[in-house]
C-alpha cells in the first residue's frame, strides 16, 4: 500500500468496538466467572502515617466463608520484594517495597492485608475481623513540612524526605540570563488530580496445575507479569487483559501490588480468586498525579524573545519512592514546548509525603510543563506591555527549522505551529473578542489562546537521562509486534502486541489491515483481548506513552505487508501470472486490469482469499516450492529513526519520545462576578495528529483528554486533610465534571504528515489534556484582568476564582 | 434471612431466593448474568449501573433486588427489539459516543428514557439529564451529538426507540 | 461494598408499619427512596438490623391538592414533584428545588419526606420548604400528630422524628395571588449537594410593595433557617437594588457556616448573601407574573 492508495485509512470507518459495548457485552474482568471462585478485599490504613505493631488474622481466618487471610507477614515470608524500575529513575538507595504495608503504613488507604471468602459480603464482614495495632505517627502533608530539618522520617533507609534532588541543563542558561533585558518570574503550582477510570483496578487469578493466570485490567501488562514472576519467583505466568474500562495511567502502576496479593491468596487457597476494588479505595490508594511546585524565571529581550528559562520544580510524590522521578522525567517529552529557546535548567526535588504515591496519568509531567511555558509567555507578555500572541509568535519555532532537535534531544519531525495560532483565533474570533474588551462592559469574559505538544512513542530509556551513568539500562528506543493472519474462510484476524483500554485500537488496526490486504475492515478482527502466551509484545507493550500509533500501527501494517507477499506469491503460482500483474481488493487477488497478460491467459483470473485460505493451510500439492504454509505473518516494529540520542548522553539529552504532535487550544470564559464559577463559553481545538487513519476516533481522544484538562483546571482534584485524611473519597467531592460543566469541545484539523512514522501519523491520545489546563488559566486571567489579578495555581474553583476577585479589590 | 422473589427481567420471569443485602445490580450480574449493567462508584454517583424499573430509570446500585420483587426490570441486554439494536444503541455506534464502554450501558438506558420523555430534546436539555452519568474518556461531546441524532418520528411524535407499551423488553 | 446483614420487612399499612417499629425500636430503619440510606448502609456508616420497607403502602404515594393545600405523600418522589403542574404553577420554588436535587435517577426514587428526615445541613428540601407554609404529619403509636417544618427540623441530621414514628405526609399551603417564590441554589457540580442555597416566597400588595417574604437559607448552618434580619429588612416596602442589597449583607452575618470542601465560612456567607438576593429577584418577577425559568448558577 502506498499512501495515495489508501481506502480505508483516512475514513471515519465504523467501530468494531462499539457494538459489543451499546448491548452490554463487552467483557470486563468483572464479568468473569471460575468455578469455585473466591472473592477477596483489601485492608487498609486508616493512618496516614503509622507503625504496624501487629497485625493478626485469627479471627477473620475462622468467620464465615473465610478460605485464607493475607497479613505483611506472610507477604514478607512469601514474596520478595518489587525491583526500583524506571519510574524510581532517581533512586539511589534500596528500599524495599512489597504488596502490603510492611512496618509502617505511608499514606491512608495502604493496603495492609486481604481475606477471601466464598462471597464478596462475607470477605467485606471478615476485614473487620482482622486485628491490626497501629502506633500512629505524625502525618507529613505539605512538602514544607516533609523537608523540614527535624521532620519525621518516611523511609527512615533514606535518611531525609527529599528523596531525590538533580537537574537538567541545556545550552548556556547563565549566559542567556547574563543579557537579557529582563527577568520575568513566577511562582505556579498545579494540584493533585488523577484520571479516575470509570473501571476500578480488577484481578482475577486461576491457580492451574501448568502455571497461575492473572485476568487484569492493567494498561501495560509487562508490570504485572514482571510483578508476579519475580515476587512468587515462578515462570509459570500468563497474563490476559479481557476490555478494560478506561486507564489514562491510572491502571500501570500500583496494580501490580494488587495482581501480587491475588496471586498469592490463588496460591494459598489453591482456588480461582477474584479481587474487585471499589471506588472509594481507587481515590484512596490506585495513585495520584502529584502536587507541583515551579519557581520559574525567564531571561526575556524587550522585544519579547525568551532567552532561557530557569525552573526549580518540587514535587510531592506521596508515600512511596517506586515512581520518585516519573513527573519529573516526563517534563524532558515537552520540555521546550513548541518553542525554539535554546537555554533552559531544570531542577528537581521529589519529596515524599504522607499521601497517595504518584502514578503516570493522562499527559503526566507534560500538562506542568506546558503550564510553565504558557504561564510564562503571559507573564511576559504582561511584564513587556506585548500582546500576549506576539510574544508567542516571537518564540515559535519555524517552519523552515523542521526537522528540529530540541536542545535536550528530541528530534521534531514536523508541525506547522504559526499555522495552528491562525487557525485558532480566526475560529474563535480573537480579534473581535479583543475589539469587544476595549469597549467595556459588566461581563467578565475573557480569552486565552495557547499551544502545546503530544508527544508520541516512548523511548524506554527515557527515564534514565536523570541517571545517565546507570549501569541498568530498563530498556531502550521501542520494540512491538502483531500478527496478522488469513483464516482458512478467508476472514482476516490479527493480534496486537497491546493491550487497548477504549482507544479503537481494533477498529484503527483494521483500517490498516484492510488497506494493506484489499479486504474491507468488516471480515477483519482483532483475536480477542490480550494475551502474554499469544501477543507478540514488546518493550513497547503499552495503553501508555501514546505507543500504539508508533509501534502497535508499525507492526500490524508490518505484519499485514508480509501476509501480503505470501498472498502474492501463492496467487501468482496459482494463476499463472507474474506477481506485478496482480492486485488485492475486497478479498480477492486477481489480475491489475490493465497489466498485459503476460502468461497463459487461459488460467482463472482471479482467486478469492478463502480459496488461498484452504490452499495455503491444507494443500501442500498447491504450494510453489519453498513456500511456508499458511497466510500468517508476524512483524516486530521499531522506530526507523530511533537513533541517534536512543540512550542518554552525560547531559542528559535522549530522544525522550518520537513523534511530536501540537494544537493550539482557544478558551473563553465567563466568570460569575457573585459566586466565582467560570462557565467556558467556547473552547476551540486546531489539532496537528499527522496522518490520521479514523478521523472521528481521533475526534473522540481529543475531546476526551480535552475535557479531563478543563476538569482539572476548574476544579477536579483531591484534597487532603491536616491529618492526611483523604477528604475527596467521591468522584462528586472530587469533583469530576459530567455534561453540565464540560464544555462543547470544537476541533479544526491541521495535519501536517510526520515524515518518520509509516503513514506520515502522529499521536492522538492524551494530547489536548496536555495545553487545556493552561488555556483555562490563560481565560480566567484574561477575564479578571478588570481586579489585575495573576492565575499563578490550580484548581481554578470557584471560591479561589472568587478570593482572586476579592483580594485583588 | 433469604426472601423469595419474582422479578422480571427483560421479559423474563425470575423466581428464586435473595438475601435481603443484595443489591439489585448483583442480583443483575451475579445471578441472572447480566453483565452489563457495570459499577462504576459506590454512592450512585457515576450512573454506569442504570436500569429500568416499571419503566422507570434508577440506579441498580441504590436499590435492594428484595425491592424489585413483583417489578419488570429492563436492562441494556433487554433494550435490543425483534434482534435488532435499539435506536439509540445504533447511534452510540455510529456516532462514535463510547471510547473504553464501561459507562455506555448507563448512558444507553439514561438517554433511552429522556428521549421516552422527551422525544427531541435540546443540546442544553441533553446535558441537564447526562448529568446523572459519568464518563471519563469521551468529554461527552460525541455521546450528546449521538442522543441528538436519535431525533423524533414526525408522524406519532416519538422517538424512533420508543414503544408504545409500557417498557421496552422484548425476551 | 456490600450492607452489613438485616432483616427486611414490609408493611401493607401506616399501622403495621408503627406496629414493626414499636416492636425493632432503635434496630430498624424505614426504608422509603433508600438514595440516601443504601449508600449509607453500603459504607457502613448505618448498619440497621431491620428495614421496614414503606414502599408498598399506597396510601403514602404521590401528590394531590387538598383545598387550599398541597399535600405530598411520604412516597412523593422528588421526581413527581418535578413533573407537577400544580407545582409549577402554585409553587414554582418547589419546582425549582425539585430540578436543582440531585439527578434524574435519585429524583425518580427519593422521597421529599425522606428528605426531610434525613435532615441533611445541605438538603434541598429543608431549606426550600422553610420558606414556605409547610407542616410535617408524622404516624406513631399513639396516632399522627402534625408539626410546622421549622419545628420539625431540629439540628444537623436531628429531627423531632421519634424512633417509633414515620412520616406520612407533607403538607405545603397554596398561596394567595401575586406571590412568587424561587429556589437557589449553588453546587460545585451538578447533582451535588448545596455550598449554599435559599428559598424566597414574596407576596406583593396591589401597589407592588413587598406584603409578605419568607427567606430561608441552606447549607450554611448546622440546620436551614428563616433570615429573620433580612425579611424584616423587605417586609411592607418597595424592594429596590439598594434594599436587596441590604438584605444580601443582613443575610451574610445571620448565616453560620462551618468550613469544609465545599467552601471556607466566609465565602458561605458571601454566598448566601448572593443567592438570596438572586432568589428574591426571580421571586419578585415571578410575582409579578413573569416566566423565570430554574436559576441554574
Amino acid at each position: 500500500m502506498t499512501r495515495s492508495d489508501s481506502r480505508y485509512v483516512g475514513a471515519s470507518v465504523r467501530s468494531k468496538e462499539a457494538p459489543r459495548h451499546v448491548t452490554g457485552r463487552g467483557r470486563f474482568v468483572d464479568d468473569l466467572v471460575l468455578p469455585r471462585m473466591l472473592h477477596a478485599f483489601v485492608l487498609r490504613s486508616p493512618y496516614a502515617h503509622a507503625r504496624i505493631v501487629s497485625a493478626n488474622a485469627g479471627r477473620a481466618a475462622h468467620a464465615t466463608g473465610v478460605y485464607g487471610v493475607i497479613t505483611p507477614d506472610d507477604v514478607v515470608r512469601l514474596t520478595t520484594p518489587f525491583k526500583p524500575g524506571r519510574y524510581a529513575a532517581g533512586l539511589r538507595v534500596p528500599v524495599p517495597e512489597y504488596a502490603t504495608a510492611v512496618g509502617k503504613v505511608r499514606y491512608v488507604g495502604e493496603p495492609v492485608a486481604m481475606v477471601a471468602a466464598s462471597s464478596r459480603p462475607e470477605a467485606e464482614d471478615a476485614l473487620e475481623l482482622i486485628d491490626v495495632e497501629y502506633e500512629p505517627l505524625p502525618a507529613i502533608v505539605t512538602t514544607e513540612a516533609a523537608a523540614a530539618p527535624d521532620a519525621t522520617l518516611i523511609y527512615d533507609e533514606l535518611g531525609t524526605n527529599v528523596a531525590w534532588q538533580g537537574h537538567v541543563s541545556f545550552g548556556d542558561v547563565d549566559a542567556a540570563f547574563a543579557r537579557a533585558d529582563r527577568v520575568v518570574s513566577a511562582n505556579l503550582g498545579i494540584h493533585r488530580y488523577s484520571s479516575t477510570p470509570l473501571e476500578p483496578f480488577a484481578c482475577l487469578v486461576d491457580p492451574t496445575p501448568e502455571r497461575l493466570t492473572l485476568y487484569c485490567n492493567c494498561q501495560n501488562p509487562e508490570v504485572v507479569y514482571e510483578a508476579i514472576t519475580e515476587a512468587l519467583g515462578i515462570d509459570g505466568v500468563r497474563v490476559a487483559v479481557p476490555d478494560v474500562g478506561g486507564g489514562f495511567g491510572q491502571k500501570i502502576h500500583l496494580i501490580r501490588k494488587y495482581a501480587v496479593l491475588t496471586a498469592l491468596m490463588a496460591v494459598q487457597t489453591g482456588r480461582p480468586v477474584k479481587w474487585i476494588e471499589d471506588r472509594s479505595e481507587h481515590m484512596m490508594a490506585a495513585g495520584h498525579s502529584c502536587d507541583q511546585e515551579f519557581d520559574v524565571e525567564a531571561a526575556v529581550r524587550n522585544d519579547g524573545e525568551v532567552l532561557g528559562l530557569r525552573i526549580a520544580d518540587t514535587d510531592d510524590v506521596g508515600g512511596s519512592v517506586s515512581t520518585l522521578t516519573i513527573h519529573f522525567t516526563n517534563k524532558l517529552n515537552n520540555l521546550f514546548n513548541t518553542y525554539r529557546v535554546q537555554n533552559l535548567r531544570l531542577e528537581g526535588r521529589s519529596v515524599l509525603t504522607n499521601k497517595c504515591p504518584v502514578v503516570p496519568n493522562r499527559g503526566i509531567g507534560k500538562p506542568g510543563m506546558c503550564f510553565i511555558w504558557e504561564r510564562m509567555m503571559d507573564a511576559v507578555a504582561q511584564e513587556l506591555g506585548l500582546d500576549p500572541i506576539a510574544v508567542r509568535r516571537r518564540n515559535l519555532v519555524t517552519q523552515d527549522q523542521f526537522p528540529y532537535t530540541t536542545p535536550n534531544g528530541n528530534i521534531i519531525g514536523s508541525g506547522d505551529y504559526q499555522g495552528l495560532l491562525d487557525r485558532a483565533l480566526k475560529n474563535i474570533g480573537y480579534e473581535d473578542i479583543r475589539a469587544q474588551q476595549k469597549t467595556g462592559n459588566d461581563r467578565l469574559i475573557g480569552i486565552g489562546v495557547v499551544i502545546g505538544l503530544e508527544p508520541g512513542g516512548r523511548n524506554a530509556a527515557r527515564d534514565m537521562a536523570i541517571f545517565p551513568k546507570s549501569k541498568q539500562m530498563p530498556g531502550a528506543g521501542g520494540v512491538e509486534g502483531a500478527t496478522v493472519k488469513i483464516e482458512k474462510n478467508g476472514s482476516v484476524v490479527f493480534t496486537l502486541g497491546a493491550p487497548s483500554c477504549g482507544q479503537s485500537h481494533e477498529t484503527t488496526a483494521a483500517q490498516i489491515v484492510a488497506d494493506v490486504l484489499g479486504i474491507p475492515p468488516d471480515r477483519i478482527s482483532a483475536s480477542g483481548g490480550w494475551d502474554s502466551s499469544l501477543s507478540p509484545w514488546g518493550v513497547s507493550c503499552a495503553n501508555s506513552g501514546n505507543n500504539f500509533h508508533l509501534y502497535d500501527i508499525g507492526a500490524v501494517h508490518g505484519a499485514a505487508m508480509r501476509v501480503r507477499e505470501k498472498v502474492l506469491t501463492l496467487a501468482a503460482h496459482l494463476l499463472k501470472v507474474d506477481r506485478s500483474a496482480l492486485d488485492l481488493r475486497d478479498g480477492i487477488v486477481g489480475r491489475v486490469p490493465s497489466a498485459a497478460p503476460n502468461s497463459s491467459a487461459d488460467g482463472p483470473a482471479t482467486i478469492t482469499f478463502a480459496e488461498l485460505g484452504k490452499i495455503a493451510y491444507a494443500n501442500q500439492a498447491l504450494l510453489p516450492e519453498g513456500f511456508e504454509g499458511g497466510l500468517e505473518a508476524t512483524y516486530y516494529h521499531s522506530h526507523p529513526h530511533a537513533d541517534p540520542g536512543m540512550l542518554p548522553d552525560e547531559t542528559g539529552r535522549v530522544r525522550a519520545q518520537y513523534t511530536f504532535g501540537s494544537a493550539a487550544h482557544a478558551a473563553l470564559v465567563e466568570v460569575d462576578p457573585g459566586t466565582g464559577r467560570v462557565k467556558v463559553l467556547r473552547y476551540v481545538i486546531v489539532s496537528d495528529n499527522g496522518t490520521m487513519i479514523n478521523p472521528s476516533v481521533v475526534d473522540g481522544q481529543i475531546y476526551g483528554s480535552a475535557a479531563h484538562g478543563i476538569s482539572v483546571a476548574l476544579g477536579e482534584g483531591f484534597v487532603y486533610g491536616d491529618d492526611g485524611q483523604l477528604l475527596t473519597l467521591t468522584l462528586l467531592d472530587y469533583g469530576k465534571s459530567t455534561t453540565l460543566e464540560t464544555p462543547r469541545i470544537e476541533i479544526e484539523h491541521h495535519p501536517v504528515p510526520d515524515p518518520y512514522t509509516t503513514l506520515g501519523q502522529k499521536a492522538a491520545g492524551e494530547g489536548a489534556a496536555i495545553p487545556s489546563p493552561a488555556a483555562i488559566a490563560s481565560a480566567v486571567e484574561n477575564a479578571l484582568s478588570p481586579f489585575g489579578a495573576r492565575v499563578r495555581r490550580l484548581p481554578l474553583t470557584p471560591e479561589r476564582v472568587w478570593n482572586l476577585m476579592h483580594v485583588s479589590r | 434471612m433469604t426472601h423469595s422473589v419474582r422479578i422480571t427481567v427483560n421479559g423474563e420471569a425470575y423466581e428464586g431466593d435473595v438475601e435481603p443485602r443484595a443489591l439489585l445490580v448483583q442480583f443483575l450480574r451475579e445471578q441472572l448474568g447480566l453483565t452489563g449493567t457495570h459499577v462504576g462508584c459506590v454512592v450512585g454517583e457515576c450512573g454506569a449501573c442504570s436500569v429500568l424499573v416499571d419503566g422507570v430509570l434508577v440506579k441498580s446500585c441504590l436499590m435492594l433486588a428484595v425491592q424489585a420483587n413483583g417489578r419488570e426490570v429492563t436492562t441494556i441486554e433487554g433494550l435490543r427489539r425483534g434482534g435488532r439494536p435499539h435506536p439509540v444503541q445504533e447511534a452510540f455506534v455510529n456516532g462514535f459516543a463510547l471510547q473504553c464502554g464501561f459507562c455506555t450501558p448507563g448512558f444507553v438506558m439514561a438517554a433511552h428514557a429522556l428521549l421516552a420523555r422527551n422525544p427531541n430534546p435540546t443540546e442544553e436539555e441533553i446535558r441537564r439529564d447526562l448529568s446523572s452519568n459519568l464518563c471519563m474518556c469521551t468529554g461527552y461531546v460525541q455521546i450528546v451529538e449521538a442522543v441528538k441524532s436519535v431525533g423524533s418520528d414526525p408522524g406519532t411524535g416519538r422517538h424512533r426507540g420508543q414503544t408504545p407499551e409500557r417498557g421496552d423488553s422484548t425476551p | 461494598m456490600f450492607p452489613a446483614d438485616f432483616d427486611y420487612v414490609v408493611p401493607r399499612s401506616v399501622d403495621e408499619a408503627v406496629a414493626m417499629l414499636v416492636h425493632y425500636g432503635d434496630d430498624a430503619k424505614v426504608l422509603a427512596g433508600g438514595q440516601s440510606l443504601i449508600p449509607m448502609m453500603k459504607l457502613r456508616i448505618a448498619s440497621p438490623r431491620v428495614l421496614i420497607d414503606v414502599n408498598g403502602i399506597a396510601e403514602l404515594a404521590g401528590l394531590r391538592r387538598d383545598g387550599d393545600r398541597l399535600v405530598l405523600g411520604a412516597l412523593c418522589r422528588h421526581a413527581d414533584v418535578a413533573a407537577s403542574p400544580l407545582v409549577r404553577e402554585h409553587l414554582p420554588l418547589m419546582h425549582d428545588a425539585a430540578q436543582l436535587t440531585a439527578d434524574v435517577q435519585v429524583r425518580n426514587r427519593g422521597t421529599v419526606a425522606g428528605s426531610l428526615a434525613h435532615a441533611d445541613p445541605a438538603g434541598d428540601w429543608p431549606a426550600a420548604l422553610l420558606a414556605l407554609d409547610t407542616h410535617v404529619t408524622v404516624a406513631g403509636p399513639d396516632g399522627t400528630r402534625t408539626v410546622p417544618l421549622a419545628a420539625f427540623l431540629v439540628d444537623a441530621y436531628t429531627t423531632q422524628l421519634g424512633a417509633n414514628e414515620l412520616i406520612t405526609q407533607v403538607a405545603v399551603g397554596i398561596p394567595p395571588g401575586r406571590t412568587g417564590g424561587a429556589y437557589a441554589k449553588f453546587e460545585r457540580r451538578a447533582g451535588d449537594f448545596a455550598v449554599a442555597s435559599a428559598g424566597v416566597q414574596v407576596t406583593l400588595d396591589e401597589a407592588g410593595r413587598c406584603a409578605a417574604v419568607a427567606i430561608s437559607c441552606g447549607a450554611v448552618a448546622p440546620s436551614p433557617f428563616r433570615a429573620r434580619a433580612a425579611e424584616a429588612m423587605l417586609a411592607g416596602q418597595a424592594l429596590s437594588e439598594d434594599l436587596l442589597a441590604q438584605a444580601e449583607h443582613a443575610v451574610r452575618d445571620e448565616a453560620s457556616p462551618f468550613a469544609d470542601t465545599r467552601g471556607s465560612v466566609e465565602y458561605k456567607r458571601h454566598l448566601a448573601g448572593v443567592l438570596v438576593r438572586r432568589a428574591c429577584v426571580a421571586a419578585l418577577a415571578r410575582a409579578r407574573g413573569e416566566r423565570v425559568d430554574t436559576l441554574h448558577l
